[in-house]
């Protein structure tokens, strides 16, 4: 699986992550205490520029971001129905500006780092027997791992539908698809414990 | 290696997979054949306290599987029948590198003994590699990496050539043939037991033969009706 | 939480993303494409119940949050939790905690198949359809300040397809029960 990141040097990729995230709520927050179309145009401005300081380039930049730009313009258009046009521009400035500021922080922010910052971020809620902070990591690292295989294992059950001559139904495909990969819990747990990683 | 079993036994929900056994196990090699759901696989899983003894108990060089797992477990490494299971993070080093995690050694450490077992399995190119993408053969052989780099002085292995077709069923075996730890080998392939130090051979839950590998799987033959 | 537990919940988390990477279907009576990810949201309610079921779900959405391509369409990062749609995304956690713990109550082995099967259909009807969609329409009324009609009329189109993704899920749910049960029973 590919990831979000962005290789680089920019400021957003030194500061830490803490500092980011928190940086991100803050803005998030803002930008709904804030109902000025002026003002929240120029946050919009602002996240475009550190978004585009991560040194992503045009193309990929935009490309990442289009799913998000339909459904807010789409939701723009709706305002533009309902509402007063102050009112749309509004929406289309802030959900513009969370949207660049969130894909910055991503863009800045490795896999790694994040893991980081949520196990230190979880460590209070270790010391009161919630959670074990190390299992956030290694689940994260068990589904990457396991992503291709489940999606490899739906694709030969699909084949054997399609080899045997037999429509293929969301229902014949999900149940030995859950059922395989159960399975396959049963012996991922017993390699976990044996090789005493947890 | 000593390991001891003392009217150690394994039921499952009324079912029994291993009736009371007692046996002491210090012989270097050795093979464990039997047919399917003879119980072998639950002999095997007992020594490294992946399943626990309904009643009696399994002590693996001095320590009870029950109440010093962790130790047993450093002491006894298991490789599955399966490698895919096995291998449990997305890039080969990583996953190799998590078996130290809990021992608090430094980055420089981990990192040595990581390339290490690489190196002594002849798979350092592998190093960075997605684990998904890996062959059969080099499945196995990171499964072993994975294993030993925590350097266990015993290693089950659970139907290590299973899966494997003949060159890599090969490699295995050559592998195996230069390794210094204790084996415990449990295997349908008789070919790879026969020059071990000593065959276990199990039916219906219960261990029938013992003894020199040719005496043992010629009853084994018997047995299977072959 | 046992081993076990954990790795339940990683890999149903990885049914959920590669759900995601399957391309959505058109069904013909139904105006828009149907993706197969809140599926996996269901399932993971009906098959593993309330906590590890939920808990799929969370882990899922953290794998969006650190910058994983995910969510259907090969969406991911911190934006997706600050979208008008993102009320659907923490509907789903949400879905997956009421579809688990209403299967873990109402379902359990001695029923006949049918009643079991519909159990597990209100269930999912009731977590990944109606709190899902309730979840979304408040957020994205919210967020986009478009006022609870419009943002129902949004949403409504969703509706069908996600309705049949719950009788999907019911029959899934049912066979994973008979084949390989793992929800804990409640006296």
């Amino acid at each position: 699986m590919n990831t979000l990141y962005l290789d680089g040097q920019s400021l957003l990729h030194r500061l830490p992550t803490r500092a980011k995230l928190g940086g991100l709520a803050l803005f998030s927050l803002l930008l709904f205490a804030v109902s000025h179309p002026v003002v929240l145009g120029f946050a919009a401005l602002a996240a475009a520029i550190a978004y585009s300081s991560t040194g992503i380039g045009w193309r990929e930049g935009v490309a990442r971001l289009r799913p998000a730009f339909i459904t807010i313009f789409a939701v723009t258009l709706f305002a533009l129905l309902f509402q007063p046009p102050v009112e749309a521009l509004t929406i289309l400035f802030r959900l513009t500006a969370l949207m660049l500021a969130a894909a910055a922080i991503t863009a800045t922010t490795s896999i790694g780092a994040f893991i980081d910052t949520i196990t230190w971020a979880a460590k209070p809620f270790e010391r009161i027997g919630l959670v074990r902070a190390a299992d956030i990591g290694l689940s994260v690292g068990l589904v990457i791992r396991f992503v291709p295989e489940v999606t490899l294992r739906y694709r030969s059950i699909r084949d054997a539908h399609q080899a045997r001559g037999l429509k293929v139904r969301p229902v014949t495909l999900i149940v030995p698809l859950l059922i395989q990969t159960l399975k396959n819990a049963d012996e991922i747990a017993a390699a976990i414990d044996a090789r005493g990683i947890r | 290696m000593d390991i001891h079993f003392e009217e150690a036994s394994v039921r499952y929900d009324g079912r029994t997979a291993l009736e009371p056994l007692t046996v002491h196990l210090s012989e270097r090699r050795i093979g464990v054949i039997g047919l399917n759901g003879s119980g072998k696989t639950t002999f095997a899983r007992l020594i490294n306290g992946l399943v626990k003894p309904s009643s009696g108990r399994v002590s693996v060089n001095g320590f009870d599987t029950v109440k010093d797992a962790e130790a047993v477990r450093s002491e006894a490494g298991f490789i599955f029948q399966n490698p895919q299971n096995q291998i449990i993070l997305p890039i080969l080093k990583e996953d190799i590198a998590l078996g130290l995690k809990r021992r608090k050694l430094s980055a420089a450490q981990i990192d040595a003994a990581v390339n290490g077992v690489l190196a002594r399995f002849g798979i350092p190119h592998l190093a960075e590699r997605r684990t998904h993408e890996l062959s059969g053969g080099e499945l196995q052989l990171s499964a072993f990496a994975s294993v030993l780099v925590t350097e266990p002085k015993i290693l089950i292995l659970d139907e290590p050539t299973n899966q494997l077709d003949l060159k890599n069923r090969n490699l295995v075996e050559r592998t195996m043939a230069g390794m210094d730890e204790n084996l415990i080998v449990i295997s349908h392939d008789l070919a790879l037991v026969e020059g071990f130090d000593r065959v276990l051979l199990f039916s219906g839950g219960r261990l029938i033969g013992d003894g020199e590998p040719s005496q043992v799987i010629a009853q084994y033959r018997t047995l299977a009706g072959a | 939480m046992s081993t076990r537990d954990l790795v339940l919940v990683a890999l149903f988390a990885a049914i959920i993303v590669a759900l995601g990477l399957i391309p959505p279907v058109s069904l013909g009576f139904i105006p828009v494409p149907v993706h197969a990810q809140s599926l996996g949201v269901m399932l993971a309610g009906v098959v593993l119940g309330a906590k590890r079921g939920t808990l799929t779900v969370a882990l899922f959405m953290l794998l969006a949050a650190i910058g994983l391509p995910v969510l259907s369409g090969g969406r991911g990062g911190l934006g997706v939790f600050m979208a008008p749609p993102s009320g659907y995304l923490y509907g789903y956690l949400a879905a997956a905690f009421v579809t688990g713990y209403m299967s873990e109550r109402f379902v359990n082995a001695r029923q006949t198949g049918l009643v079991q099967g519909t159990y597990f259909f209100v269930a999912a009807l009731a977590g990944g359809v109606f709190l899902c969609h309730l979840l979304g329409v408040l957020w994205l009324a919210f967020v986009t300040g478009l006022g609870l009609p419009a943002a129902f009329m949004g949403t409504l189109a969703f509706v069908p397809g996600d309705a049949l993704k719950a009788l999907i899920a019911a029959f899934a749910g049912r066979a994973v029960m008979v084949g390989y049960p793992l929800l804990p029973q409640r006296a």
